[in-house]
């Protein structure tokens, strides 16, 4: 079925990623005519994010390769030329879906839910003595177990990011939702802990001035040295004197010039900074200013999580594209690109030609011709279904760890790890995020954080079923069963917090970002990128800047929207209806007229 | 204004096909305006206003859809914590009827409230040339276990009704509302905030439910 369009825009982008809509959106702000397309029936592309259910179908798409071999004719003028589009550069590699659970037939026919409820119910309660009624109460509510067809039955309680990524507090893109009133849109929770990796645990890491101070494993001399540190990293910036020798230095060789003990440094490298022994000393102060200048903005960490997925964020700039007249169009293919000289004067799709000012594209859709090189940088992402956190802790949490490479060849990887509160996935259950840049494949590049810190295997004989359902009361009480399956474990003292059980995975390669395009493309096309490997969003905000600059140097970047308060219909004015029909208004019926006052 | 006296926001989303009226409905019950020659909607976000239902004032935020109907392209996220829907259609064009059908689907699809209030609205019954009758309408709306009324933006006829009706339901279906009331008021200055700037201008949802925790020992606090 193919919907006509009108014909004619300003500016028509197509992809609905995070940079194409922050432009859109930036388009439309300020009254040009947008047309937003995209050849899925879902928003956001390769930084979608998707229920169990769609998760799945996209899968499958993924497997029946699109047959884009359909015929095009084009009406072409004088000195035209038509560019045939293609997904080329928007390649998902390497889709390997596993379950470590059972559908309910293959369950054991043992009545488990009064077993289960003896075993670990009655078992624990003997152990803690504290434990309330209630506790109890919950815990048979709960006791159901997770199957797979339970999994697929509350697909709509999963929330499952292409693209996890978080929001430094004072990051360009929370900076931008304020300014630009996008906020609106959205709703987000702050990450609770970041986690680091020492002496063979996961701990958390002190994050503001008084945790550093309440912090009771650094010395006084060492917080004094790590208050000292960070306040000339925050306060001089990279440009400062106190690093000139250090420019082409790494920053592990200039913390190593500081004679910090092992405890500091650890914290500064790998859970402030980020960085590994390769990190430049300029992009480890930066990065280490980055994470202080956004810290005690919203929560306890410098970082923010969109509810229900990252995918939510380019839809909020979708709608107030929409909001200021920008037409959207999903299921609707870019066929091809109808170009002049240096020029790009139409696009076509469906069999609709629509003329167009610029076309900002991003890179699933691009003709080949106008593509330079490929990019060579791809990503390693697993996401996994777990029955508890990585980390024990009182609360729920919001985790992020950054795990730098073990050994040569492996790249650090970047752990996200969600609970239901954020609507990941359904009480009971965690989501764990991994990322990292790919060198072999998803699956081995992921390989040495997921053996650290997850159990991921198959849970399948009747003995060995493991009461998955009382999982988030997070119990440090010994887990008989656990200890049953986990034999190989057996060096770890019984009281250990025992690893997550993976119930479900999915690993892929996704394309970083960089594409570019050659330097015979026609100016009036604007690539956007796909999601890079970075933690934030900041890459895709400051490209969507420098693209509406390119188009529009001379307006304004998304100026602060109204709120429905201020918006005053201009139809005051007009003395009633009227009734000869049909003519359009003239003057398009400024709706946006803003009132300096609220109504309230 | 006082939020003391405000028991609650509800976030109350209208679909439906182009033209069949969503927005003057909108206006006519916020601003109590009518536009004969509304262009398809721009500019249009949503609109709030408060009512009082059984001596219970009510915030309403009433969601728009910004146009992005017209392709059939409404943004998941634009359902997201909706705790009233209206579906409607306009019955002097079937075809608007008809497609009831899918919006519902939509709505089951993307809303994550299983209990959300739906209400079948049928508009512009000023119109001489009626297509869908009262009878046609009423049955769908049994069939899906909604609530169901006629109106006209123009005349104002159903309008108040509609909206009275829909939040008296939702009222009357504490799990919808209770939570999310709450969770606002947990926080303190996150009051009502869904609707106006919130903690430092973003929407912070409330803090994390306590866990129940068995033991304390090896906790990591030890550690730090």
């Amino acid at each position: 079925m193919e919907d006509d369009l009108p014909t004619e825009y300003d500016v028509v982008v197509v992809g609905t990623g995070m940079t194409e809509s922050i432009v859109a959106a930036a388009a439309s702000r300020i009254g040009k005519k947008v047309l937003h397309l995209d050849s899925n029936e879902y928003y956001g592309g390769l930084w979608a994010t998707f229920n169990f259910d769609g998760l799945q179908k996209w899968i499958e798409d993924l497997k029946t390769a699109k047959n884009n071999t359909r015929n095009i004719n084009v009406d072409l003028e004088e000195g035209e030329k038509f560019l045939k589009a293609s997904d080329q550069y928007s390649t998902v590699e390497n889709i390997g879906e596993t379950w470590y659970i059972s559908n309910d037939a293959d369950l054991p026919d043992v009545s488990w839910k009064d077993t289960q409820t003896e075993s670990s119910g009655d078992s624990a309660a003997a152990e803690s003595a504290e434990k309330t009624d209630q506790d109890k109460a919950d815990k048979k509510e709960n006791v159901k177990q997770w199957s797979i067809d339970r999994i697929k039955k509350e697909y709509r309680r999963f929330n499952i990011d292409l693209a996890p990524k978080l929001l430094f507090a004072r990051g360009e893109l929370v900076e931008l939702l304020i300014s630009s009133n996008i906020a609106r849109y959205a709703e987000f929770r702050a990450v609770s802990r970041v986690a680091t990796y020492m002496d063979g645990k996961l701990t958390q890491v002190p994050c503001s001035r008084a945790d550093v101070f309440a912090n009771k494993t650094v010395s006084v001399v060492e917080k004094r040295m790590l208050m000292q540190l960070l306040t000339s990293c925050m306060e001089q910036g990279a440009d400062s004197p106190e690093f000139d020798g250090f420019r082409d230095k790494t920053f592990l060789e200039y913390l190593n010039t500081k004679n910090l003990t092992p405890i500091v440094q650890h914290y500064v490298v790998q859970a402030i900074a980020m960085a590994t022994d390769k990190t430049s000393c300029r992009d480890g102060v930066n990065r280490t200013k980055h994470f202080l200048n956004s810290l005690g903005r919203y929560g306890n960490t410098p970082f923010l999580w969109p509810m229900y997925g990252s995918g939510e964020l380019p839809q909020c700039f979708c709608r107030l594209c929409a909001v200021f007249g920008g037409v959207y169009c999903l299921k609707r293919q870019l066929d091809g690109v109808v170009v002049n000289e240096d020029k790009c004067k139409a696009i076509i799709t469906g069999k609709q030609r629509l003329a167009l000012e610029h076309l900002v594209v991003g890179q699933g859709h691009l003709p080949p011709e106008i593509v330079a090189s490929e990019g060579e940088n791809q990503i390693s992402r697993g996401i996994f279904v777990t029955d508890r956190s990585i980390m024990q802790g009182e609360k729920e949490s919001l985790t992020l760890l950054y795990y730098p490479p073990e050994e040569q060849g492996q790249e650090p990887v970047t752990l996200i790890e969600l609970g239901p509160s954020t609507n990941a996935c359904p009480q009971g259950l965690f989501m764990v995020h991994m990322t990292c840049k790919r060198t072999k494949n998803a699956k081995e590049d992921l390989a040495y954080v997921v053996n650290k810190f997850l159990r991921a295997e198959p849970l399948y004989s009747t003995n060995a079923v493991r009461n998955l359902s009382d999982s988030h009361t997070q119990t440090v009480s010994p887990d008989k069963r656990h200890l049953q399956i986990d034999q190989q474990e057996k060096e770890e003292s019984p009281l250990e917090y025992p690893l997550p059980q993976v119930l479900w995975s999915l690993y892929l390669n996704l394309p970083a970002s960089d594409i570019k395009l050659s330097n015979s493309a026609p100016s009036n096309i604007h690539l956007c990128s796909g999601p890079d490997l970075e933690l934030d969003f900041d890459f895709a905000v400051n490209q969507a800047k420098s693209i509406f600059e390119s188009m529009y140097p001379d307006e304004d970047f998304l100026p602060r929207a109204p709120d429905p308060e201020e918006i005053v219909l201009e139809g005051d004015e007009t003395p009633g209806p009227k009734f000869e029909g049909g003519e359009p208004a003239e003057g398009e019926e400024k709706q946006d007229v803003e009132k300096a006052e609220k109504e309230e | 204004m006082d939020q003391e006296d405000v028991l609650t926001i509800l976030k109350i989303l209208i679909i439906g096909e182009s033209n069949v009226g969503k927005s003057s409905i909108l206006l006519r019950f916020t601003e109590d305006e009518f536009c004969e020659n509304m262009q398809s909607t721009v500019g249009m976000d949503y609109k709030t206003k408060q009512i009082t239902i059984d001596g219970n004032t009510v915030k309403l935020a009433i969601w728009d859809t910004a146009g992005q109907e017209r392709f059939r392209t409404l943004t998941p996220s634009y359902y997201r914590d909706g705790q009233g829907a209206i579906l409607m259609y306009d019955v002097t064009d079937r075809n608007t009827f008809v497609k009831l059908e899918t919006w519902l689907n939509e709505l089951n699809t993307y809303c994550n409230r299983t209990d959300i209030v739906k209400m079948v609205v049928g508009n512009k019954i000023d119109l001489p040339n009626r297509e869908v009758s009262t009878e046609e309408g009423l049955q769908f709306a049994r069939r899906h276990q909604t609530l169901y009324i006629e109106s006209s933006a123009k005349t104002a006829d159903g309008v108040k009704c509609c909206f009275e009706e829909l939040v008296q339901k939702i009222i009357q279906t504490p799990g919808l509302w209770d939570t999310h009331s709450t969770r606002l008021y947990d926080n303190g200055t996150m009051t009502a905030s869904r609707y106006r700037s919130g903690k430092r201008g973003m929407q912070l949802a409330a803090n994390y439910q306590s866990l129940p925790v068995e033991s304390s020992s090896n906790c990591y606090c030890s550690l730090l």
